[in-house]
């Protein structure tokens, strides 16, 4: 789902949300003729289904490695993506006290290879034409570095949070096992994180969706400083053991759920959800509350208003959560964390009769 | 060697490549099995089946992740395009049929995806009617192919409600006890399927063919 939201100042204002987000302008977009949809820049093309746009298809789909090299890549240095966003930034910063952040230049390195190549194809790449994955990843690798050396010129003085939007979970597992993420995406993630803080004093906030508990460890190795949105409706994402395994060395942001908890619940549950992730990831500081995505349309108002006012409410340090938790909420004994499963070998052909 | 002892080395190496994602090795496999006189029926089910069920198990326990799982899945399609039409020409019938799709709204195909090659692989006979399908489309199919069991994929919690439109417009249609209606996808659960009265949930291909298991549809 590929659109930008960008809610309403007053309401931001009237819930006291503390970050405003730089957004980089879309360029080289291209309407698609007789169809809802448009090409992007990497000429991946979106189609509108119901309310959103939904990727439909990939433009590096049959390419083999000589195409890489012939594709059109976007150029990372046109000035139009970033125009506006340093008067912008300049603005907040000597008017405002809120935290502001550089937002992604849309996708990641796993997700734009997964769109530009097609979810099958990439997939299938990194079992069975590693170079080819490899190649792909850093031709991308190349132009982020590129475009936020770009970016943080223009507002890198402005910033202190820079956020770069990938997924590597997906509901029940990761998306890749963690070795592959460790041998493939990992040390391009590091290398990107690196250069970005190269270029400006700034954090380093990493989105991605999912169970990702087996690589928590290895995004704080990478430099990872805010990790978002800890979506608890995935396997195993345990805001109370996570905090306690990775809480002095790691912040978080996000942890309210869009998918099972916002849309339903009864404003009582969503009370005490807040008041219990607020406890969970709070303690002793560290934690940005925020949805894990959009706000879809199936939430009820009365659920959006109270995840604001509860926010506020219990959102106040010291925290005091005594009869606001359940006993059982209040220092529980935190829940071990998944980590990689223990893998096993192939089991051999049973023989039958 | 016996033919016997060969023909089990091959239904061995064939298991085996299926799970390491060989299409190659498989298909070439499972030419070299045809030509020793194996029944296209017994590659399926002494090989190919088995390989499935063990990626299935694999990607459950954690071992393999989408991107082994989906390789596996086409070095099997690469065989199964070799034994459907023998299969078919001796006249063996399908365990049963599924009628697969993606709700109105919503194009994910690949967990819909691995779930038919998870069906095919166990014996059925897949339609799919593949996505963004009306409610109409399950209506028609239903009354064109009897299926079985009818499959509905939903990956966003946007595009869910449309399992309980779908399963009302069947309903209306006077078709609902014409078949099983399981519903799946990531923000799918087992609660939720039985607030749209649905029949069945899976969170996996390899689940789904197991409570298939329990209808008594496959072998």
């Amino acid at each position: 789902m590929v659109q930008n939201v960008f809610p309403d100042e007053k309401l931001l204002q009237k819930f006291n949300i503390d970050f405003r987000w730089l957004v980089p302008n879309w360029v080289g977009i291209r309407e698609v003729e007789g169809e809802n949809a448009y090409r992007d820049m990497w000429g991946i093309k979106w189609v509108y289904m119901l309310n959103a746009f939904s990727l439909s298809d990939s433009p590096l789909k049959e390419a083999g490695m000589s195409e890489l090299g012939r594709f059109p890549w976007p150029d990372p240095h046109n000035p139009e993506m970033f125009s506006g966003l340093r008067e912008q930034a300049r603005q907040w910063h000597e008017n405002t006290e809120y935290v502001i952040v550089g937002d992604s230049i849309k996708g990641g390195l796993l997700t734009k290879a997964l769109q530009i190549r097609g979810y099958e194809g990439f997939f299938a790449d990194l079992v069975e034409n590693l170079p080819f994955a490899e190649a792909l990843l850093d031709k991308l690798l190349s132009f982020y570095k590129e475009a936020w050396t770009r970016y943080l010129k223009e507002v890198g003085e402005y910033v202190r949070v820079v956020y770069f939007t990938d997924d590597v979970g997906a509901q029940n597992a990761m998306l890749i096992s963690p070795a592959t993420f460790r041998s493939v995406i990992k040390p391009r993630l590091k290398e990107l994180i690196d250069h970005i803080k190269g270029q400006a004093d700034v954090k380093f906030m990493y989105h991605t969706d999912g169970s990702v508990v087996p690589v928590i460890e290895d995004f704080i190795e990478m430099g990872v400083d805010i990790l978002n949105p800890i979506q608890t409706s995935a396997m195993g994402m345990d805001t109370y053991a996570m905090k306690e395994t990775y809480g002095n060395r790691i912040c978080f942001h996000g942890a309210i759920d869009v998918q099972q908890m916002l849309p339903f619940s009864t404003v009582e549950e969503v009370r005490y959800d807040v008041a219990k992730r607020i406890y969970d990831l709070g303690r002793g500081g560290g934690f940005f509350l925020s949805t894990c995505h959009d706000i879809g349309e199936d939430v009820s108002p009365e659920n959006i208003i109270a995840l604001f006012e509860s926010a506020q409410e219990y959102g106040q340090y010291p925290l005091a959560m005594e009869g606001i938790l359940k006993p059982e909420d209040l220092n529980p004994e935190p829940a071990s964390l998944v980590q990689d499963a223990p893998t096993t070998k192939k089991a051999r052909r049973p023989r039958r009769g | 060697m016996s033919a016997s002892e060969q023909k089990e080395e091959l239904l061995d190496q064939l298991y085996d490549q299926t799970i390491e994602g060989k299409a190659e090795p498989v298909r070439t496999l499972t030419e070299e099995l045809l030509k020793q006189g194996v029944a296209p029926n017994e590659i399926l089910f002494n090989g190919l089946i088995p390989a499935l069920e063990e990626v299935g198990r694999m990607f459950e326990e954690g071992t393999y992740f989408v991107p082994e799982m989906l390789v596996s899945a086409k070095a099997m399609q690469g065989s199964m395009s070799i034994l459907k039409p023998l299969i078919a020409e001796q006249g063996i019938q399908p365990v049963g049929i599924f009628v697969m799709g993606t709700v109105h709204g919503d194009i994910h195909d690949i967990g819909k995806d691995l779930c038919n090659i998870m069906l095919e692989g166990a014996g059925f006979e897949v339609i799919d009617l593949g996505v963004n399908v009306p409610a109409e489309r399950f209506v028609e199919a239903i009354q064109e192919h009897q299926p079985d069991a009818l499959g509905m994929s939903a990956f966003l919690t946007t595009t869910m409600p449309m399992l309980k439109t779908n399963i009302d417009v069947i309903q209306r249609a006077g078709l609902r006890d014409m078949t099983k209606i399981y519903v799946g996808g990531a923000p799918v659960t087992l609660e939720y399927s039985k607030s749209v009265g649905a029949d069945g949930y899976a969170p996996t291909g390899s689940a789904l063919v197991r409570d298939l298991k329990k209808l008594s549809l496959t072998p």
